[in-house]
């Protein structure tokens, strides 16, 4: 069954069509939601979202870009939205995670003060992708988390591949100048 | 380690992150499960007076069957003090 086969399934009524699309893409989603969030419980709420959002706007699906491109939009697009409502409950999240991090490893070989510093530093480069701006970190995200072309990237940000690789020159640079100074580089 | 190896070194680490097994179950039932549809401001508006209307007509027919129903209590001291005459010695 094609991918257009499985949408139409879907439109016309067919709802377990819809697992289909589920199966085959949630993975994906759930790791650019990743790169946004940087938390699994969120990630998979997010994904939740997406899909109910790809569920009820299928029909609005014009079939001039992959379905793939059309499924990174809405992650995006939500993603984004999640993130820049939910700034200050994010901000206590992390923090516990963080704590919780430090001292439930038992498992870790690490000394305690160690982990505490590399803890420091996984927040530090977390807060410093969280700075970017959207189209920064969208273009960051879609190439590190899921190593997607400068011309696959450019057609999910409907921009040319020139602002692309601007966007991740320009993210790439900023996140060098937070974070250096943080590991004494 | 450089700070690319850092930043790459932490993206590797939460791109290893699986997600729950049954996450695709779960989107499947929230999408099969029927949502409820939200009520329309008419509708609110329509449920909130006819709440207030039970409320009103109860209270109305509550002091409607309780009607005045106030009582006056004469108690007559005066029979009390009889008493006196079985506890006066002088009569025994």
């Amino acid at each position: 069954m094609t991918e257009t086969e499985i949408i139409h399934s879907i439109l016309s009524g067919n709802t377990s069509a819809f697992k289909l699309l589920v199966d085959k893409y949630h993975k994906m989603v759930f790791r650019t939601a990743m790169g946004f969030v940087h938390n699994k419980e969120d990630a998979e709420d997010l994904t939740q979202d997406v899909f109910i959002r790809i569920f009820q706007s299928l029909g609005n699906f014009r079939e001039q870009a992959a379905l793939s491109t059309w499924i990174y939009r809405i992650t995006v697009n939500l993603s984004l939205n999640y993130v820049n409502a939910n700034k200050i409950e994010r901000f206590f999240e992390l923090t516990e995670e963080k704590i919780l991090n430090i001292f439930n490893r038992r498992d870790d070989s690490r000394n305690p003060e160690q982990r505490m510093i590399d803890e420091e530093r996984d927040q530090a480069i977390r807060n410093a992708i969280d700075k970017l701006s959207d189209k920064q970190r969208t273009a960051f995200i879609l190439s590190k988390y899921e190593e997607l072309s400068q011309k696959e990237i450019a057609a999910v940000m409907q921009t040319t591949e020139g602002a692309v690789e601007q966007h991740l020159q320009r993210a790439k640079a900023s996140l060098q100048k937070k974070i250096s100074s943080l590991v004494g580089e | 380690m450089k700070t690319d190896e850092y930043i790459d070194d932490l993206i590797n680490r939460e791109k290893q992150t699986e997600p729950n097994p049954f996450l695709s179950t779960v989107i499947m039932s929230s999408i099969e499960t029927p949502v409820a549809k939200k009520m329309t401001a008419w509708q609110s508006i329509a449920v909130a007076a006819s709440i207030s209307t039970v409320i009103f007509l109860g209270m109305q027919l509550g002091r409607f069957s309780a009607g005045d129903k106030s009582t006056a209590l004469n108690i007559n001291d005066s029979e009390i003090e009889n008493f006196i005459y079985y506890n006066d010695e002088t009569h025994e």
